[in-house]
C-alpha cells in the first residue's frame, strides 16, 4: 500500500528544508517545520472563510465591491487573519470624492450642460460591460461622507492596454508632419474653450497645442439619427461639437444591439461645445456609449494616431535637441548618454519677455541656463557694452552647478526667449555632485573641448 | 554540470542559426504526413530529458548566470524539436485577449517521475496576435525572457518553439496562484506581508532595470504569482522592452498603474516601474490603488494630477515611500534618481529586509500554499473553454509575417 501523496509532500518538502537548513537538532527543526505549516495553512484557511462569510456568494473573488463596501471602514471582525486595520483619514480636505463622479448620474448632468468645455464625457467605464451595473449601487457608508474612498472599486481582474506601437526613429527619417485643416479665428478660439477643461490639452505647449487644434478635421453630419460612435465599437476618433446637437445612449448590454430597443436608454444629450469618446486619444477601449446625431450637425474629429503622435514628435525632438546642447558643455563632457538623457528629461522649459534679467551679477547662483530660442546679452559691471551675445544653443551659469561663486555677469533677454534649466539641487537628485563627475573626466578630453569663454573648471576648483 | 544540461539541451548547438531555421522551415511544410528522422527524434528525446532535469532541480541562476547568451544557457533557449503534440494539456491557467495558458505535463512521460512534473504553456495564435498588432510585444516577450531565464524570481521561459499557426513559451509552473488572489481574499496585506512582496520586487525591479535595461510596464498583482515555496515570480512579459538609454512612447499598461508620463505620451522609461511599484504598494496596505474612478479618463485626470490621498492608519515610513515613487516628475521619482534601485533599498520602510537573503530566497515568505502536490491547480480560477472557430493563418499570412517570429 503507498503512503497518502499529502503525507508524501509534506514529507518531501520536509526533507527539503532539512538539506538546505542542515539544522544540528532535528527533531525540534521538524516540530517547528510543521508548526509553520499548520500556521500558514491555518491562515490561509480563516482568510478564505472570513471572504466567504462576507461575500454573499462565495466565490467573492470575482465580486465586484467590497463585501463591506468601504475598505476604510473599521467594522472590527474583519480585522483578523493576515489583515491590517486602517482607519478613515480624519483631517479634511477639500478634494472631492472620486466616488462623487461615479458615472451615471453625474455624466449625465454634465453631458446636459451645454456650457462650452463642460459637456465632455470619455468612453464611460472603459471596463467590462458588467462593470457598469454597479455604479448605481448605492455606497454603504453614508454618502455624506465627503471624504470618503471609492466604496465600488472594481475587484475583477484588470485587463491591460495598448495602443498602436509609435516608433520615433521611423517619425524622424519620414518627415512626418500632421495633417492641417485650416480654421477660422472664431472657430479656433471656440475649438480651444472646448479643450480647455479637458486634462489631456492643458499640458500642451503652444506649438503642440496649435498642431493639435490644426490637425482637428471638420465632419458634417447630414440628418438626424446618425450614430457617430456606436457602443462597443472600437473607437479611434475624438469629437468636439461645432454645431447641432447628439443624443447619449447606453445599453447594458454593454454594446449597441440590434433591434428598436438596441441603443439602451439615454444618459445625457451633448451640443455645440461639448465633445466626446476622448478615450479613443489614448487606446482603442470598446466605446461606452452610442452618440446619434438629432439634427443636421457639424463635428470636429481628431483621430489617436495623430493625437499620441504630435506630442512624441514635440517630445522626441525637444529630447534631442537638449541632448545635443549638453554635449556642447565642457563641464558636462564625462556624461554617459545615458546621464545625458536624465539630465534632458529634468530640464525645464522658462519662457522670458524680451529685457528680463535672467541672471545677475554678484547673485550666489543657482540654476544652469540653456538658450532654447531667442537672442540675450552678456553684461559686466564698469562694462557699457555688452561683453558677449547669446544664441540658440548657447548656455550660462553652469558654474552654478559647482559652486555657490556669485555670478561673474548678468544676462539679459534681447528678444523673447525659451530657455531651458536645470537647478544644482536638480542635478544633484538625479547624478549626485558635479565634482565627482568630473573627476571622472580624462584631462585631455577637458582641454579638447575648451573654447573661447569657458573656463576650466577642474582648475578653478581645486 | 550547466555543460552537461547545456549539452542535453542543445543538441544542436554547433548549427548555424541558418540551418536551424531552414530545419524549422521544412517542420511547417511536412509535419504531418513526414517521420521524424532518427536524428530529430533522438533531439527531441534529449531536449525533453532536459526539460525534466530543469524542473526537477529548478535551482535558480546566478545573475552572471542569467546573463549567458541565450542559446548558451540551460534555459531560455528557442527550440527546433519540441512541438505541441510533446504536451499534454491538462487545464487552463488563464487566458488573454490572445494567447491562454495552459498546465501542460509531457504526453509520453518516461517514468513516474516524470508524469508529475508540469509546466505552464503558452500559446499564442499568430492570426490573433497580427490582428490584435501585439507582434512587436511578442518578439519582446520572448526576447526579454530569453534574457532573464534563471532569475529567482521571475517566471523562467525553460524554452520557446513554434508551429505553422502558433507560438509556445513553456514556462515554469507557479502553483500558488496570483497574489491578486490572495489580496483580494485578504482584502489588504499587514505591514511584513507587504514589505516581503514589495522587497522581492525591488529586487526583480533591480535586475531588469539596471542590469537588462529592461522596462517592464505592467507591474499589477494579477501578473505575480506565488511559486510553492512562498516566494514570488513576476509573469507576463508582454509589455517588457529593452529600452535602455532611450525613451519609449507606445502607451500601455493597466490603467491604475499608468504612470502620468505615459499618458502624456512625453516619453518613458524604466522610471514607470517605480511608479506603478508605489501604486502596488499602496494596493498591497490598503486593498485598492490610489487613483480611481469609474470612468477611465478621469483616473488618468488623477495620475497625471499625481496627489496621493493616504489612509491615517498608513504608517509615516510607507507614506514617504509611496509618496516619493508615485512622484510624478521622473527627475525627482524614487528609484529613478540617484542611486537608483539602491535608494528604495535603503528606504525606512525596509529596515528589516536581509537583501542578501532575500535574494537567495532564505527568507521564508508570508504565504506558502498548501499543495496535494505540483500539479494542484486549486489556486487557479476555472476560465471558459477556447471558442472553436478559429480564423486560420493563411500561406499569404505566413509568407508576410513569419520572419518576424523566426526568433521563436
Amino acid at each position: 500500500m503507498s503512503l497518502p501523496p499529502d503525507y508524501s509532500n509534506e514529507i518531501s518538502a520536509l526533507n527539503r528544508e532539512i538539506l538546505k537548513a542542515q539544522p544540528v537538532d532535528t527533531l525540534q527543526f521538524c516540530a517547528n517545520f510543521f508548526l509553520r505549516r499548520l500556521e500558514s495553512q491555518r491562515a490561509e484557511f480563516l482568510l478564505s472563510q472570513q471572504h466567504q462569510h462576507s461575500s454573499p456568494r462565495g466565490r467573492g473573488m470575482a465580486e465586484s465591491t467590497f463585501p463591506g463596501s468601504n475598505p476604510f471602514s473599521t467594522s472590527p471582525g474583519l480585522a483578523t487573519g493576515g489583515m491590517h486595520r486602517l482607519e478613515e483619514e480624519e483631517e479634511s480636505d477639500s478634494i472631492g470624492s472620486p466616488t462623487a463622479s461615479s458615472f451615471p448620474p453625474s455624466a449625465m448632468d454634465k453631458a446636459q450642460s451645454s456650457t462650452p468645455g463642460e459637456g465632455t464625457f470619455g468612453n464611460f467605464a472603459g471596463f467590462s460591460a458588467p462593470a457598469k451595473g454597479k455604479s448605481t449601487a448605492p455606497p454603504a457608508i453614508g454618502a455624506a461622507d465627503a471624504q470618503s474612498f471609492p466604496s465600488n472599486y472594481n475587484l475583477n481582474r484588470r485587463t491591460s492596454v495598448s495602443a498602436e506601437s509609435l516608433n520615433p526613429a521611423s517619425s524622424a527619417n519620414d518627415n512626418w508632419t500632421p495633417p492641417y485643416h485650416p480654421k477660422s479665428p472664431e472657430q479656433q478660439s471656440r475649438l480651444k474653450a472646448a479643450v480647455a477643461s479637458n486634462f489631456l490639452f492643458t499640458h500642451l505647449d503652444d506649438e503642440q497645442s496649435a498642431q493639435v487644434l490644426g490637425a482637428l478635421q471638420e465632419k458634417p453630419i447630414p440628418t438626424k439619427d446618425i450614430k457617430v460612435i456606436q457602443q462597443g465599437d472600437v473607437g479611434d476618433y475624438f469629437y468636439i461639437v461645432e454645431n447641432g446637437s447628439f443624443d447619449i445612449y447606453v445599453n447594458k448590454s454593454g454594446k449597441l444591439e440590434p433591434g428598436p430597443e438596441g441603443l439602451g436608454s439615454k444618459v445625457g444629450s451633448v451640443g455645440p461645445g461639448g465633445s466626446f469618446g476622448e478615450l479613443a486619444l489614448m487606446y482603442n477601449a470598446p466605446r461606452a456609449a452610442t452618440v446619434v446625431s438629432t439634427e443636421r450637425s457639424t463635428l470636429w474629429a481628431l483621430d489617436r494616431v495623430t493625437f499620441r503622435r504630435i506630442l512624441m514628435d514635440s517630445a522626441f525632438q525637444r529630447r534631442r535637441m537638449y541632448e545635443g546642447f549638453l554635449e556642447e558643455v565642457p563641464l558636462l563632457a564625462s556624461l554617459t548618454p545615458y546621464e545625458r538623457s536624465k539630465i534632458a528629461d529634468a530640464l525645464e522649459t522658462k519662457k522670458y519677455p524680451a529685457g528680463t534679467k535672467i541672471i545677475n551679477e554678484g547673485d550666489v547662483g543657482e540654476s544652469f541656463y540653456i538658450l532654447e530660442a531667442g537672442a540675450a546679452e552678456v553684461y559686466k559691471r564698469g562694462v557699457d557694452k555688452p561683453v558677449n551675445r547669446y544664441k540658440k544653443g548657447d548656455y550660462f551659469g553652469e558654474l552654478a552647478l559647482l559652486n555657490d561663486a556669485p555670478r561673474a555677469a548678468s544676462v539679459v533677454s534681447t528678444t523673447e526667449v525659451k530657455v531651458a534649466t536645470l537647478g544644482k539641487d536638480g542635478f544633484q537628485r538625479l547624478l549626485g555632485p558635479v565634482e565627482g563627475i568630473m573627476r571622472r573626466n580624462d584631462p585631455s578630453k577637458m582641454a579638447a573641448h575648451e573654447d573661447g569663454d569657458a573656463v576650466d573648471p577642474l582648475a578653478k576648483s581645486t | 554540470m550547466a555543460t552537461a544540461i547545456h549539452k542535453i539541451l542543445h543538441p544542436h548547438s554547433s548549427h548555424s542559426k541558418g540551418e536551424r531555421d531552414s530545419s524549422v522551415q521544412d517542420d511547417h511544410e511536412a509535419s504531418h504526413d513526414r517521420q521524424d528522422s532518427d536524428m530529430e527524434q533522438r533531439a527531441r528525446e534529449d531536449e525533453k530529458r532536459g526539460l525534466m532535469q530543469w524542473e526537477d532541480r529548478k535551482a535558480p541562476l546566478s545573475p552572471g548566470q542569467i546573463d549567458a547568451d541565450p542559446d548558451r544557457k540551460m534555459v531560455g533557449h528557442s527550440s527546433s524539436v519540441l512541438r505541441q503534440e510533446d504536451f499534454e494539456l491538462v487545464k487552463t491557467l488563464g487566458t488573454g485577449t490572445f494567447a491562454r495558458v495552459w498546465l501542460v505535463r509531457l504526453s509520453e512521460p518516461q517514468n513516474n517521475d516524470d508524469r508529475d512534473k508540469v509546466f505552464a504553456l503558452k500559446i499564442l495564435r499568430k492570426v490573433d496576435v497580427i490582428r490584435l498588432k501585439q507582434v512587436e510585444h511578442v518578439r519582446n516577450e520572448r526576447n526579454v525572457l530569453a534574457a532573464v531565464a534563471g532569475h529567482p524570481f521571475i517566471t523562467t521561459m525553460v524554452a520557446s518553439f513554434q508551429d505553422h499557426d502558433s507560438l509556445y513559451m513553456l514556462l515554469d509552473y507557479c502553483p500558488g496562484g496570483e497574489v491578486f488572489s490572495y489580496l483580494r481574499r485578504a482584502r489588504r496585506f499587514n505591514e511584513p506581508t507587504s514589505q516581503f512582496y514589495a522587497a522581492e520586487i525591488v529586487l526583480i525591479l533591480e535586475f531588469l532595470h539596471e542590469r537588462e535595461g529592461v522596462a517592464y510596464r505592467d507591474l499589477k498583482p494579477e501578473n505575480i504569482l506565488i511559486d510553492a515555496e512562498g516566494h514570488l515570480k513576476l509573469v507576463d512579459f508582454g509589455f517588457a522592452k529593452k529600452v535602455e538609454n532611450r525613451e519609449t512612447y507606445t502607451l500601455c499598461g493597466t490603467p491604475e498603474y499608468l504612470a502620468p508620463e505615459v499618458i502624456r505620451n512625453t516619453g518613458h522609461g524604466t522610471a514607470v516601474d517605480w511608479w506603478a511599484f508605489g501604486i502596488l504598494v499602496y494596493e498591497f496596505l490598503v486593498g485598492q490603488p490610489p487613483f480611481w474612478d469609474q470612468n477611465p479618463m478621469k483616473i488618468y485626470e488623477q495620475i497625471v494630477e499625481g496627489r496621493v490621498r493616504f489612509p491615517s492608519a498608513m504608517s509615516p515610513e510607507a507614506r514617504d515611500l509611496i509618496s516619493g515613487l508615485c512622484t510624478v516628475d521622473t527627475s525627482k521619482r524614487l528609484g529613478n534618481i540617484k542611486g537608483g534601485a539602491a535608494a528604495v533599498k535603503e528606504h525606512p520602510w525596509f529596515r528589516n529586509i536581509d537583501w542578501e537573503a532575500l535574494y537567495h530566497r532564505k527568507v521564508k515568505g508570508p504565504i506558502i500554499p498548501h499543495l496535494r502536490g505540483p500539479a494542484d491547480t486549486r489556486n487557479f480560477d476555472e476560465y471558459e473553454p477556447e471558442s472553436a472557430n478559429r480564423e486560420p493563418y493563411t500561406r499569404e499570412m505566413s509568407e508576410k509575417w513569419d520572419e518576424c517570429f523566426k526568433d521563436f
